[in-house]
């Protein structure tokens, strides 16, 4: 991780109308290749959408961590 | 003399300001502050009405007004070069306007939206119709209306967007008006979405893809637009996948206003850092940024600046006035969702309450164009 340049870090925990994978390709879609986005999620589910998503998409997921019911994912643009 | 600039004139802008002015009417009386406000043009346009206009359903005139009669009247309104702002000097507490003149402030409220962006992505300018400005909505309605049959295709290039549901509701207007027209079997709509789903809230995403499978609606999502093929007439995304299309009616990426990239105050899009609750800019207690014009994970709907408004004009005036007590946005939102030509439902949600939409009906279709109606006497002007 040291190296890794964190382009943006979402808040998605609340409720907002693109969803967490919207504000999250948004994000990644201006990121340079190299860089990370980091989003902070409040439920389980849509961290598992995301991480299935970011499968599909080749985006790689540098972290994922939990505390106190929040998760934290960070994805790496590499393409 | 406390100077509060309002950088941008639309619905957001507008709102604020006159709700600044009202808090702060004894202060403007006494000459102990002032209010202005700064927008290139000197027309106000309600971009909802946009929609409507694309489907025959409002004159395009009824989308315009002229800003400083909406504006309340200690309200001072610049225009032109000397409203349109080239630069904003956080450090100095000032902004640059074209006519080259600098004007001090003491707190200062960013409202300068988001705005489309027609070359970002190949053959899209020339290619796409779209009802997110007046001018083409006019056109797109001339396309509509003369429409024999064919492939309609709905996509929404890339995320954020202002007004979230416009693709839903443009699909669903699009499908009952040929039905009503008698040629819906003569026409297919693909609707194409860059985000699993058609829409991002979980519950709402459930009651439109019922709605769209039930009206015969082809969904192709994830579908991140990447080029239009004009010769050809298809679009492809990023997944590979391509659509055929006659009309093409798409959502263009969207940026932040110019003038906060120039001012070194945005993210590679241009949207404002902002902090969710105090509507802050992040670093700075005396820049205040509502609307499209933030980063804020929520929808850029003129119903977000509208709630915030409350909280930012009772902060600013709250610093102007000395009297403190800082409000904190709770994240409202409330957006009608057209679900035909005549019938509709809504959202209504917060940052910890999600939407339940009801049942879609001619109730809500009629509360939707009142409330068009009313923006003009009312609510532009803030007497409700
Ligand atoms: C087709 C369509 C349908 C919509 N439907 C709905 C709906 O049903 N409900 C809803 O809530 N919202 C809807 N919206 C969204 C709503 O119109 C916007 O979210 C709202 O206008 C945002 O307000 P704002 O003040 O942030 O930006 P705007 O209203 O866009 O105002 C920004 C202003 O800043 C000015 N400006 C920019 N740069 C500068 C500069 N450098 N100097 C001076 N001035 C500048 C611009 O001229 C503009 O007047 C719709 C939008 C569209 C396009």
């Amino acid at each position: 991780m040291t190296d890794l340049k964190l382009y943006k870090t979402i808040d998605a925990t609340s409720e907002n109308c693109a969803g967490p994978i919207g504000e999250l390709s948004s994000a990644l879609n201006d990121a340079y290749v190299g860089e990370a986005v980091a989003i902070i999620l409040g439920d389980d589910a849509t961290r598992d959408d995301i991480l299935v998503w970011a499968k599909r998409t080749g985006n790689e997921v540098v972290e994922n961590t939990s505390e106190e019911g929040r998760h934290r994912l960070v994805l790496k643009k590499v393409k | 003399m406390k100077n509060v600039l309002v950088a941008g004139g639309g619905l957001g802008g507008t709102i604020v300001a006159n709700r600044i002015a009202q808090k702060l009417s004894n202060e403007i009386e006494n000459g102990e502050a002032s209010v202005t406000v700064f927008d290139k043009s000197d027309m106000h346009f309600y971009q909802p009405g946009f929609l409507l206009v694309s489907m025959g359903a409002m004159e395009p005139q009824d989308t315009q007004i002229m800003e400083r009669s909406v504006l309340d009247r200690r309200v001072k309104f610049l225009s032109g070069d000397s409203g349109s702002i080239t630069k904003i000097d956080a450090d100095n507490r000032s902004l640059t306007t074209a006519d080259g003149k600098s004007h001090g402030y003491d707190q200062l409220v960013l409202s300068t939206g988001s705005h489309l962006q027609f070359d970002e992505i190949p053959g899209f300018a020339a290619g796409a119709d779209t009802f997110f400005n007046l001018e083409k909505a006019k056109e797109m309605w001339q396309k509509v209306r003369s429409f024999e049959g064919g492939k309609i295709v709905v996509d929404t290039a890339m995320m954020p967007h202002k007004c979230p549901v416009a693709p839903l509701e443009i699909t669903l207007m699009l499908d009952d008006y040929f039905r009503k027209k008698g040629i819906r079997d003569k026409v297919q709509i693909d609707y194409c979405y860059p985000v699993p789903g058609v829409f991002g809230i979980p519950n709402v995403n459930k009651m439109m893809t019922k709605i769209f499978a039930e009206r015969g609606i082809n969904v192709h999502s994830q579908f991140a637009l990447a080029s239009v093929d004009t010769s050809a007439r298809k679009i492809t995304s990023k997944e590979g996948e391509s659509v055929d299309y006659d009309l093409l009616v798409s959502i263009p990426p969207h940026k932040g206003a110019q003038v906060i990239g120039d001012s070194g105050l945005g993210d590679r899009r241009n949207w404002v850092s902002t902090d969710k609750f105090t509507l802050l800019v992040k670093g700075h207690d005396d820049i205040h940024a509502m609307g499209d014009t933030t980063d804020i994970a929520i929808s850029k709907a003129g119903s977000t600046a509208d709630y915030e408004s409350y909280v930012v004009s009772h902060n600013v005036a709250a610093e102007v006035a000395g009297t403190g007590g800082m409000k904190t946005y709770p994240g409202s939102v409330f957006c009608f969702i057209a679900t035909g030509m005549d019938q509709a439902t809504y959202i209504k949600f917060d940052y910890s309450h999600p939407p339940v939409p009801p049942t879609p009906s001619q109730v809500y279709w009629w509360s939707k164009l009142a409330y068009n109606k009313l923006y003009w006497s009312l609510h532009a002007r803030t007497m409700i």
